[in-house]
């Protein structure tokens, strides 16, 4: 079956899905919302009776960023702490929530309700937990390691240099290699997942080291996939901008702003679903074959 | 046959010298009492320069000299025993740190030191290190002592040779590869002050330069594939065919140091500011009636502009040139007519950590190769380091001491001549060298702003006229001297009015060009051009640490009450006012067409310590829901004060220092309070932030 044939496929069974899309958006949501909200309160104390706030309403001003900035300069270490403990749980939150979202597209032409959502999530959440440690090693492996090592590569390179050029070069080089070697590792794990609920497994090692010889035999085929999907992310993205960035600030459009800003996480939900549904079809579709 | 072309030699420079000295005079006075030939060699292969140095200093002061006392700033980065060495150590950020590869180390030994007349000064030689706390081991500041002191009115005439190793890729002075940024290189004889001695400091971590103006004629021998720019004027070049070296002459007087730059992949371009196609006749006029000056006297003469530029910068050439035009332009018609022939700008070469730098009539610029146009970026640090040859070249203050009077000084002058030159910039953001602002409209800041805020921060830590290196750490010295000073003057800008301190700054200019000022002498001038005693200006917010924060605390409007319940005496008579019966009275009022009067009142605080003083005051304007306003002024002394109004509308909002002159106060956010919050704003503010969370959140998730 030819690549775009999967991602047809791919496609279709996300649209099926669009509940789930919804459930995800909802938990986020409901997530950000409460790290939000102490600094709503925080903000809420100060500015809303002052003039600056009118000032804010205009963009993005370093007179009143600047005053917030310094009045609370001693909360930053408590500011690292609330945003990097609430990434980690979110983090472990997504481990229970793939079970979920794979168990869910196996299903096909099953209904998606929120039950079966939430038994799929709970029965795969031990193996996919084991899974994440295992992405851990190999995280380290490729960026600790293969990364690390083009790196003092390109460091030669740059030490020589007569100049800017080979910076930039290289700058650029190791941002693109970092994000080639991070979809190939994200992708093989999302692998590993799929066959553990394909095969109805809860075996995280053996799904991880299967996976090894069916990525490596069809490993082009498989990243192109995950690479086109990975560009509609893209496409979003800019969609977003161009329609966001010109959009005023003001009145009612505040209201439309914040719309559109729903919708662009509604489309980050949805091709986090389109990744997983076309990674099926791919690998259901090789599987039959062997 | 040696000596005899020595002998010429020394007839020529004598000759040589006698002529520049009587065209270093301005009316009646010398201007420089310095006077240096310096012969050097730069010796590719080694890194090292080879020179031949003759001084002639004159002793300008009443007292008797014994000493003389010179800079080796090129031993700061000979070990890690120079004060500058150690006092990069103490910094707490990793990028302060100065760190020299070895074998990269640089050096100066003056290999020999005589009077004219072949008195040998070199066993007297001896390094000095004066400045607490005390570096033993640098080898910055060197003293000799003469064998008779020099009188008043004496002029004593050094030969020296020294030769000096490069260091490589260090702070401001160094190569990289074939590339040479080359400054504070020379011996060079530190500032005698009468009745204090020699003012000659060590080469800290946080500080520059302090000379003597004087006159230079360098001759600079390079390869012959070498592109050279100077200080002051290239009069001749002259080609060894043998040695297949080039010897470049520069002249320039009236000026306090000479660098140098060689670069064979320099691709050099000149230009003319022509003042006549610069300045229309009505801005000359404008800018006259602001300072009260005849038109003559601001008028521009045309300047020589060259441009040393990297080729892989070659499409930036437009746009560095427009940036010193209109540096030329608004610097001259401002603060003094740019009084040199030529301005040589230096697009740094490649890792010589020259970028950003200024010399007499001669500076570093600095860019990348990607750049945005919505980012001033090289244009500010092209405005900024040619000011500085209005503050620190003409108006020399004393570097080590009082580093504000040129670094803040200059940075409200970039300021001023960025806003009427390009407006706002965008703020300079980029992702792996790409400037982001190709993609998305990044917020815009004009200068002041940055400044406020990130001079806020460092208000209690080190007052502003902190000696160099003697401030809290490097933030607190870059910070103090340059943002917070600057803001500190568009605070006295806004207190006596924009024209007013043009004529401040145009007198200061004017009065202490080719001479040293010092803090004092600008606060001054401030006094005299105002009218009025502003020491206290300097007092609370330049030689102290006191936050400065006025604001609005509280703002209410009641109705105001026409009855009162209670016992009164009504014709001689107890009469008792009930609720019933005001309220009754009530109903019959609103019959008729009188206006409710409401009682506003607002609360003041002084929440800082610093206070307005003299005769300065603190405006606070009332709005009211019918529009009205009511402005009124408080002395400010007090820790709080409250105003009372009778209107017949409540009040919208209070505003304190509602013209934004204050621009140091640490909070602007409670400058004002609305009497009913608004939510628009936060509303945006939490939405921006939310989507921001979630998508944060979101990529976190990515890699579980």
């Amino acid at each position: 079956m030819k690549i775009l044939k999967i991602f047809e496929k791919g496609f279709q069974t996300t649209n099926k899905k669009l509940r789930m899309v919804v459930y995800l958006w909802l938990i986020n949501f409901i997530f950000s919302v409460l790290i939000v909200t102490p600094f709503y309160f925080l903000i809420k104390k100060d500015l809303p009776r002052s003039l600056m706030s009118d000032q804010i309403l205009k963009g993005t001003g370093l007179l009143w960023l600047s005053d917030i900035i310094y009045k609370y300069q001693d909360l930053l270490p408590t500011l690292v702490g609330w945003f990097l403990i609430p990434a980690l749980l979110f983090m472990l939150l997504y481990i229970f929530l793939y079970g979920g979202i794979i168990g869910r597209i196996a299903a096909q032409d099953k209904k998606t309700d929120l039950t079966s959502f939430l038994s799929d999530c709970s029965k795969y959440f031990l193996p996919f937990l084991r899974v994440f440690l295992i992405s851990l090693v190999a995280y380290l492996v490729v960026f600790g390691g293969i990364h690390s090592l083009i790196c003092a590569l390109f460091n030669l390179w740059e030490k020589s240099a007569s100049t800017e050029w080979p910076l930039i070069l290289v700058s650029i080089l190791e941002f693109l290699i970092l994000a080639l070697l991070f979809s190939i590792v994200r992708m093989f794990f999302d692998y590993v997942r799929v066959r553990l609920v394909v095969e109805k497994s809860k075996k995280a090692i053996r799904a991880t080291l299967l996976n090894m010889s069916f990525i490596g035999k069809r490993f082009f085929r498989a990243w192109l996939l995950y690479l086109l999907v990975g560009l509609i992310t893209a496409v979003f993205g800019v969609i977003y901008l161009a329609v966001y960035q010109p959009l005023p600030k003001i009145g009612v459009l505040l209201i439309v702003g914040f719309i559109w800003q729903q919708i662009y996480v509604l489309s980050r939900m949805w091709t986090k679903i389109l990744f997983y549904s076309t990674e099926y079809h791919f690998f259901s579709f090789h599987k039959e074959k062997v | 046959m040696e000596n005899k072309k020595s002998y010429f030699k020394l007839l020529f420079f004598i000759l040589t010298l006698s002529f520049i000295g009587s065209a270093a005079l301005v009316g009646e006075e010398r201007i420089s009492n310095v006077r240096y030939e310096i012969w050097v060699e730069l010796d590719d292969q080694n890194k090292m320069l080879h020179g031949k140095e003759n001084i002639t200093w004159l002793n300008n002061t009443r007292d008797d000299v014994q000493d003389m006392w010179f800079h080796l700033y090129y031993n700061a980065f000979k070990n890690e025993m120079s004060t500058k060495i150690q006092e990069s150590k103490e910094e707490w950020f990793e990028a302060f740190r100065i760190k020299i590869k070895e074998g990269k180390w640089g050096w100066v030994d003056v290999t020999s030191i005589n009077l004219v007349d072949g008195t040998d000064l070199k066993p007297t030689m001896e390094f000095i290190t004066q400045d607490k706390p005390v570096h033993p081991d640098d080898q910055t500041v060197m003293r000799v002592f003469f064998p008779e002191p020099v009188k008043p009115g004496e002029e004593v005439h050094l030969q020296l040779e020294f030769e000096s190793k490069i260091p490589m890729s260090v702070s401001r002075s160094s190569y990289y590869q074939n590339s040479y940024f080359i400054a504070q290189w020379f011996p060079k004889p530190g500032v005698y002050e009468e009745g204090k001695g020699w003012n000659c400091h060590e080469y800290h971590l946080d500080s520059e330069f302090y000379a003597d103006f004087a006159e230079f004629t360098v001759h600079i021998t390079v390869p012959e594939a070498f592109v050279v720019g100077a200080s002051g004027k290239q009069i001749k070049s002259v080609p060894d065919e043998e040695k297949k070296t080039v010897t470049y002459t520069f002249y320039q007087e009236n000026i306090h140091d000479f660098a140098w730059t060689a670069n064979p992949d320099f691709i050099k371009v000149e230009r003319d500011f022509i003042a006549s196609e610069e300045v229309s006749p009505e801005e000359y006029e404008e800018v006259a009636r602001m300072l009260q000056l005849p038109v003559e006297e601001v008028k521009l003469p045309d300047v020589k502009m060259i441009l040393l530029i990297e080729p892989e910068h070659k499409s930036q050439i437009d746009r560095h040139f427009k940036a010193l035009r209109m540096a030329i332009k608004y610097y001259g018609l401002w603060y003094g007519p740019y009084p040199y022939e030529t301005v040589t700008m230096v697009d740094p070469p490649f890792r010589t950590r020259s970028g950003g730098m200024e010399y007499p009539t001669f500076f570093t610029a600095g860019t990348r190769i990607l750049t945005s146009k919505k980012v001033l970026s090289p244009e500010s640090v092209i405005v900024h380091e040619f000011g500085h040859g209005y503050w620190y070249g003409l108006c020399a203050n004393n570097e080590f001491e009082e580093a504000w009077l040129d670094e803040g000084i200059n940075s409200y002058s970039e300021g001023k001549v960025l806003t009427i030159a390009y407006g706002p910039g965008a703020m300079p953001m980029s992702f792996q060298r790409i400037p982001l602002s190709w993609f998305c409209k990044l917020p815009e800041y004009y200068n002041y702003e940055l400044e406020r805020a990130v001079a806020i921060h460092v208000v209690e830590l080190d007052p502003i006229t902190t000696i160099s290196w003697k401030f809290h750490d490097r933030g607190s010295y870059a910070l103090n001297v340059y943002f917070r000073a600057s803001i500190c003057l568009h605070t006295l800008e806004g207190l006596v009015g924009q024209e007013m301190m043009l004529r401040i700054l145009r007198a200061f200019q004017m009065r202490f060009r080719y001479k040293h000022p010092q803090t004092q002498d600008f606060i001054d001038v401030v006094n005299e051009i105002t009218g009025r005693d502003m020491s206290w200006f300097f007092e609370e917010l330049f030689f102290s640490t006191l936050n400065f924060d006025y604001g609005i605390s509280s703002i209410s409007s009641k109705e105001k009450k026409k009855y009162a319940r209670g016992v009164f005496d009504v014709d001689g008579e107890k009469e008792e006012i009930t609720s019933k019966r005001i309220k009754k009275m009530e109903k019959e009022d609103k019959k008729s067409d009188d206006k409710k009067l409401y009682i506003t009142e607002v609360k003041v605080r002084r929440f800082g310590e610093a206070r307005v003083r003299g005769d300065t005051i603190m405006k606070i304007k009332v709005v009211f829901e019918d529009d009205s306003e009511e402005v009124i002024n408080w002395r400010g002394q007090e820790r709080w004060k409250k105003f009372t109004f009778e209107k017949t509308a409540k009040a919208k909002y209070a505003q304190i220092d509602p013209d934004n002159i204050w621009l140091i106060d640490s909070n602007l956010t409670n400058n004002s309070l609305k009497r009913k919050p608004s939510r628009k704003g936060i509303f945006k503010v939490a939405t921006e932030l939310l989507f921001l969370i979630q998508n944060y959140i979101q990529c976190a998730a990515s890699v579980s």
